[in-house]
């Protein structure tokens, strides 16, 4: 055993949209208990990615292992219970519930089978209930705990999707852009919390600010065109002339929000 | 006191004035059963976001359950309604595994499509289900020591089942079960990335509701004493639709206000102008226009413009989440 299994693994991930073929031969492997980062122009495929490792897209080829199984064809719903838990780049929430309910609802995830009894209420005491309030005080949510989640600001609704992700008490958390659209004190706190997150979960996110990817991630993958470009500690992305080349150089010119 | 008790205290409130004000007991037994019809409606339209035109198929067989089993064997009336029930929630479930396949108005279509083939079906056992002319002569028994045969006892027995079957469909919609349908209401694709089976849920959604609705079907072929072709037929799908909408779908109150409206307005209407449906047109056509959240909404309005009814109109539009505008959902 010279290596340790990684937490999730892809191997030779490929998805189709129709003939366009958005991911092709990707293969990853992310290490437990590490923060794992994905970089790339718009388009690059790493959306696409985050949807077929959650199983949100059936992937056309290639396989996904969590701790060893296959679980490429486990439906994305049953992968929540396993471990896996995501936000969304395109902020996707209960609008009309508020956000104690939004996130009652993300702990619940775990265990959905428990809400399939009809008769059950949900109790004061709830599990849930209680895991809701510890991620609304972690996000400096609770202030607004009562409001629907369509009426929050914009930040605290980028908090919020992230907040979803974090009551599943998953293992490995994926995060899509979590700080897109954010205020730069927004930025930081995000910041801040995924290098939190990243003590007690397996994370992996998207991000295009460059200083909080060099700074917290331990490795950082590099995309392009539905392909993984380069991996590696940031150190060695940073200075790869290809990932220059390909990559950073637009984002100099300001190509990439 | 809370917002369930209140709404079950209003339906009480109805359940105890329909006598009063109503002269016949037929019509106003009518109104709680169609009450149930369209709350179990709500369920799937209000809660889950589903608007199906099967429910008409779940009435239907509701009452050829019950009609039948009265006429060919010797069980108790309340084994005749729990056979009802479970006929609804059997087919339901059945018809709702497969509608939900399909999203949107390919789901809509595929509701339509079954509400058609049990219809023919329905016309075409003429030897089991009368046919054109119905299932005739259903007897009324008593019901333990209480004779049913009077038309207002029989309103007393399908109030108390009205009441019975509102607080549990109460208890359904505050339930971790019903809560989740709310959200998968308001976004399927997150509540399945959070965990839920949504069609399980979908799937359990129709199963109540088709018990609820073969139950009232029951009841009503036991009010008229027929199992009638035009209780399975496509229009009384519309009808259980209509009244759901004109109540409005937020609460399962407001159903009950649907009901009663269409029921007693009905009967006013159709024996003066035999065009009334033409105005219940127009009335959909303003609900759906002006006022979405239907009668019950109108009636919160008013409530609001009552001079005592201020303090708890700030309340409510605090309670009453806003229409967001909506934004793109996760890709
Ligand atoms: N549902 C879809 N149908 C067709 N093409 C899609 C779909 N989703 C994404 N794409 C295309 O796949 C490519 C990769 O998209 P995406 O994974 O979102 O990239 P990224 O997240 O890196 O910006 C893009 O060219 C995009 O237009
Ligand atoms: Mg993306």
């Amino acid at each position: 055993m010279s290596t340790q299994t990684p937490i999730l693994a892809a191997d030779k991930l490929s998805v189709r949209y129709g003939s366009f073929l958005a991911l092709s031969d990707v293969t990853l492997s992310i290490k437990p208990n590490t923060i794992h980062s994905v970089i790339g122009p718009n388009g690059a495929g790493k959306t696409t990615l985050f949807h077929a490792l959650t199983g949100r897209v059936r992937a056309s080829s290639g396989r996904i292992t969590l701790d060893g199984r296959d679980i490429t064809h486990v439906s994305d719903d049953k992968r929540v219970p396993l471990g896996i838990a995501r936000s969304f780049q395109v902020t996707s929430l209960f609008q009309n519930l508020n956000v104690r309910e939004n996130l009652r609802l993300a702990a619940q995830g775990r265990t959905p089978l428990q809400a399939l009894a009809p008769w059950r209420g949900v109790n004061p005491r709830d599990n849930a209930l209680a895991v809701a309030d510890e991620v609304m005080e972690r996000l400096e949510l609770t202030h607004v705990s009562d409001r629907a989640a369509g009426e929050l600001s914009h930040g605290q609704q980028r908090r919020l999707e992230v907040g979803m992700a974090v009551a599943a008490k998953p293992r490995l958390i994926l995060l899509d852009e979590p700080t897109s659209g954010m205020g730069i004190d927004d930025v930081e706190a995000m910041k801040a919390l995924i290098r939190d997150l990243g003590r007690d979960h397996t994370v992996l996110f998207i991000e295009h600010n460059m200083s909080i990817v060099m700074n917290i991630s331990d490795t950082v993958t590099v995309m392009r065109a539905g392909r993984v470009l380069v991996e590696g500690p940031p150190a060695v992305v940073r200075d790869d002339p290809e990932v220059r080349r390909a990559y950073l150089g637009n984002m100099i010119t300001g190509d990439i929000a | 006191m809370n917002r369930a008790s209140l709404h079950f205290l209003l339906a009480a409130l109805i359940a105890i004035a329909l006598p009063l004000f109503m002269r016949s007991g037929t019509l106003a037994s009518e109104v709680l059963i169609f009450a149930m019809a369209a709350a179990a409606c709500n369920l799937l339209l209000g809660y889950t976001g589903l608007l199906s035109f099967g429910q008409g198929i779940f009435f239907g067989l509701g009452s050829y359950a019950a009609g039948l089993t009265l006429l060919h064997t010797s069980l108790p009336l309340a084994l005749a309604l729990v056979l009802s029930a479970i006929t609804g929630a059997v087919v339901a479930t059945g018809v709702g595994w497969l509608s939900i396949r399909r999203q949107g108005v390919y789901f809509v279509m595929l509701t339509l499509a079954f509400s058609q083939f049990f219809y023919f079906l329905a016309y075409t056992f003429k030897d089991i289900t009368g046919g054109d002319n119905g299932l005739l002569n259903i007897p009324r028994p008593a019901i333990g020591p209480f004779s049913l045969g009077d038309s207002w006892t029989y309103y007393g027995f399908v109030a108390v089942l009205f009441l019975l079957l509102f607080a549990a469909l109460q208890r359904v919609a505050s339930s971790t079960f019903g809560r989740t349908l709310l959200a998968v209401r308001d976004n399927e694709e997150r509540a399945r990335a959070i965990g839920f089976p949504v069609r399980d849920f979908k799937i359990t959604a129709f199963a109540i509701s088709g018990a609820v609705t073969g139950l009232a079907g029951a009841l009503h072929a036991l009010l008229i004493g027929v199992a009638p072709l035009s209780n399975i037929e496509y229009h009384m799908s519309e009808s259980i639709l209509i009244m759901t909408i004109i109540g409005g779908t937020g609460n399962l109150f407001a159903s009950v206000l649907g009901a009663g409206f269409y029921v007693i307005v009905s009967d006013l209407l159709s024996s003066i102008w035999p065009r009334w449906l033409l105005l219940l047109g127009g009335l959909l056509i303003v609900v759906a226009l002006f006022m979405q959240k239907g009668l019950w909404g109108l009636l919160e309005r008013l409530v609001e413009a009552l001079p005592m009814g201020r303090k708890s109109s700030t309340k409510s539009s605090i309670e009453a989440p806003i229409q967001p505008e909506s934004q793109g959902r996760g890709i």
